[in-house]
């Protein structure tokens, strides 16, 4: 027999302890990354404190750090080439501190995705939004691995038709325009694409049927796996 | 029991844009199951979505759709499908949105998955699935909800031997539980033991009948030298951390003018083989492998190499067809007008102008194709540049070859399955976790 469209039943929340423990988690993950960017620059050592237990706790849940730490270095990179070609050897410091505060605000998020399922984040911004604002929050988490290999395999593919995006070829500001040109663009081409992909997938399964989703038990008894 | 009929259907996506398909007719009944072909960007995915009620754009002509009736659609590329990040959430999409409890929700999402033949964990990770898996993981998030109508945009492509024959089974369940059946297919002779209606779909029409092309230009035999490209030691495939993925008990070797094909089933290790050898695949333990006499290296082999992956048009990014094609050149300092006589040769000329990103997916599969083929490197890697071509552009693709060939170029070129009456040179087999290099005389090439 086919679910008729009809059948509704009343949702049952998954564990509530989880969900306040995952919202708990997200609010703390808000708070520091806006410190990282409104807090004073004293008071950076402690939020770095902080921050370094999550990065250990993350790691303890499997989170992997290399893509962050690769992130943090060419940033690092880009800024200083920056900050020497526009304000000379002076301000470098500054733009070190900048660097720095974007690694403290982007840590938090790292942590979060790390350590609480996306669909409890789902779960708790459905109850703070509108189902849909709340699919496109998780969706494009989801996606961020798969866009991370999509720009790691189309700067490959680039580099092996020739374009002057080699790291060392990079270091010369005049080949920037190169990797937005044969890296970015092609991406964000991708991008359009794939919204427009998930959204018929998501139609296709019936989302925005009802106002009020239930949820899968991430949760469940052994043998129901 | 009809379920949907479609009476005089007119479709495009413009009000100047050309017809997608015009006045067509078309009637499914429960327990039916019908394919349909046609060459490829005729508008068949467009039908399915269009049967699915998943058109948005305003079309012409009436449709009936059967008062309650759940169509699935599962689309062609699983991965842009993708919503949740484990096995049982993604089934139990459909489920949520529907409202179901949760209790009901895990014994559904367990037997949609029975129904596939995916005998995996609620919780395993979805990115640790093959492409074939992912696309049966899509059709048990369809089957999920018992739809009365499934749609299934190219399978055969996606799947490998093992796969297409476990999806004729479930398409036979499924048909003798009275679901109707509707696919569109390149290759409509895979699912001929289940397939009771043949339609094509060509130049706005729809008509009974499997859509066939007349043009047939083989991949040509070729002579080929002992200037080694690519050689390897026994080896093992392995990720760091894991289990082999594969093992190569004999050394290989693959020379100058060489077409040298791997085939094996979904997640054997076709596509990582092949970024390894483009000194791509990072987060592997050292292989015993030389390319042109070193190891492998990203971009150190200049113009003497290329590469084209699955879905090659994200790699399109000029504003012209001759512009996207001529950038290698460029780079590599070579005479720019080989860019337009490559067009002109295969036919293309009449797009050189036009945006690369407004083609059909074959068009912009054979620009990315040509956009390799021009600088004509010593080794060609092609990670299933087949998937999802008709006729008509195998054609072309097999002209690009059979002219780089003639050059000394050696080609790799990966399949789900051995390519029939292709005069390789080598095959190597993937299976049960090992590489299997078998030769191909040259007088038993000639004989195909």
């Amino acid at each position: 027999m086919p679910i008729s469209h009809s059948s509704l039943l009343s949702s049952t929340p998954a564990s509530i302890r989880s969900l306040w423990l995952s919202a708990l988690a997200m609010l703390l993950a808000l708070a520091l990354s806006s410190a990282a960017f409104f807090a004073p620059t004293h008071f950076l050592p402690w939020l770095a404190g902080i921050e370094l237990v999550l990065l250990v706790h993350g790691m303890l849940n499997q989170g992997k750090i290399s893509g962050l730490v690769r992130y943090i270095v060419l940033q690092l990179l880009f800024t200083i080439v920056l900050y020497l070609a526009i304000h000379g050897g002076n301000k470098v410091s500054e733009g070190v501190l900048a660097v720095a505060r974007i690694l403290l605000a982007i840590v938090p998020g790292w942590w979060l995705t790390n350590t609480v399922s996306t669909e409890a984040i789902g779960a708790i911004l459905g109850k703070m939004m509108p189902n849909k604002w709340a699919f496109v929050v998780v969706a494009s988490i989801n996606l961020l691995p798969y866009m991370a290999n999509e720009v790691r395999e189309i700067y490959q593919l680039q580099r092996l038709r020739g374009a002057r995006i080699a790291p060392k070829q990079l270091l010369n500001p005049r080949n920037w325009g190169e990797f937005s040109y044969c890296v970015i663009f092609p991406l964000l081409i991708q991008l359009l694409k794939l919204a427009r992909q998930t959204a018929v997938a998501a139609k296709a399964r019936h989302f925005g049927y009802h106002a009020k989703r239930t949820l899968w038990p991430s949760q469940r008894s052994e043998h129901d796996n | 029991m009809r379920l949907i009929e479609l009476d005089g259907v007119s479709f495009n996506f413009g009000s100047r844009q050309p017809w997608v398909f015009r006045d067509i007719t078309f009637r499914l009944d429960s327990g039916s199951c019908h394919c349909i072909t046609g060459p490829t960007g005729s508008g068949k995915s467009t039908l399915l979505q269009l049967l699915a009620g998943l058109q948005e754009r305003p079309f012409e002509g009436g449709v009936f759709r059967r008062q309650g009736m759940l169509a699935g659609l599962v689309m062609q590329d699983p991965q842009v499908q993708l919503l949740r990040q484990t096995v049982g959430a993604e089934v139990a999409f459909a489920l949520e949105n529907l409202a179901l409890t949760s209790e009901q929700m895990v014994p559904m999402v367990q037997r949609a998955l029975r129904r596939v033949g995916l005998f995996v964990s609620l919780d395993c990770p979805i990115n640790i699935l093959s492409l074939g898996q992912k696309y049966r993981l899509m059709m048990a998030a369809q089957l999920v909800c018992n739809p009365q109508v499934l749609l299934l945009d190219e399978p055969w492509a996606q799947l490998d031997n093992l796969g297409v024959q476990e999806l004729t089974m479930v398409i036979r369940g499924l048909v003798a539980e009275g679901i109707a059946v509707v696919m569109c297919e390149h290759n409509p002779a895979a699912f001929e033991e289940v397939v009771d209606h043949y339609w094509q779909l060509s130049d706005g029409v729809l008509m009974s009948g499997i859509y066939r092309t007349e043009k047939r230009i083989p991949l040509q035999a070729q002579a080929h030298s002992d200037d080694v490209i690519i050689e390897a030691e026994p080896f093992e495939y392995r990720f760091h951390g894991d289990a082999p993925l594969f093992a190569c008990e004999q050394p290989l070797q693959v020379c100058a003018g060489e077409l040298v094909t791997i085939y094996g089933n979904n997640g054997t290790g076709k596509s990582s083989l092949m970024k390894a050898i483009a000194g791509m695949q990072g987060n592997i333990a050292p292989l015993p492998l030389k390319v042109f006499g070193e190891r492998p290296k990203v971009g150190h082999y200049g113009q003497r190499l290329g590469l084209l992956m699955q879905r090659p048009n994200r790699q399109l990014f000029e504003n012209t067809v001759l512009d996207e094609v001529a950038f290698s050149l460029r780079r590599f300092g070579l005479p720019q007008e080989q860019a337009q006589a490559l067009l002109e040769e295969l036919g293309l000329g009449e797009l050189a102008e036009q945006s690369p990103h407004k083609l059909s997916y074959g068009q912009q599969h054979l620009v990315a194709l040509a956009s390799l083929v021009c600088y004509q490197p010593q080794l060609l890697l092609l990670d299933d540049p087949l998937a999802g071509l008709d006729s008509e552009y195998f054609d072309r693709f097999c002209m690009m070859i059979n002219r780089l060939r003639q050059q000394g170029t050696a080609v790799l070129l990966s399949s789900h399955r051995p390519l029939p009456h292709t005069p390789v040179s080598q095959q190597w087999q993937i299976a049960d976790g090992l590489l299997l290099p078998s030769t191909c005389t040259q007088d038993a090439a000639y004989a195909y």
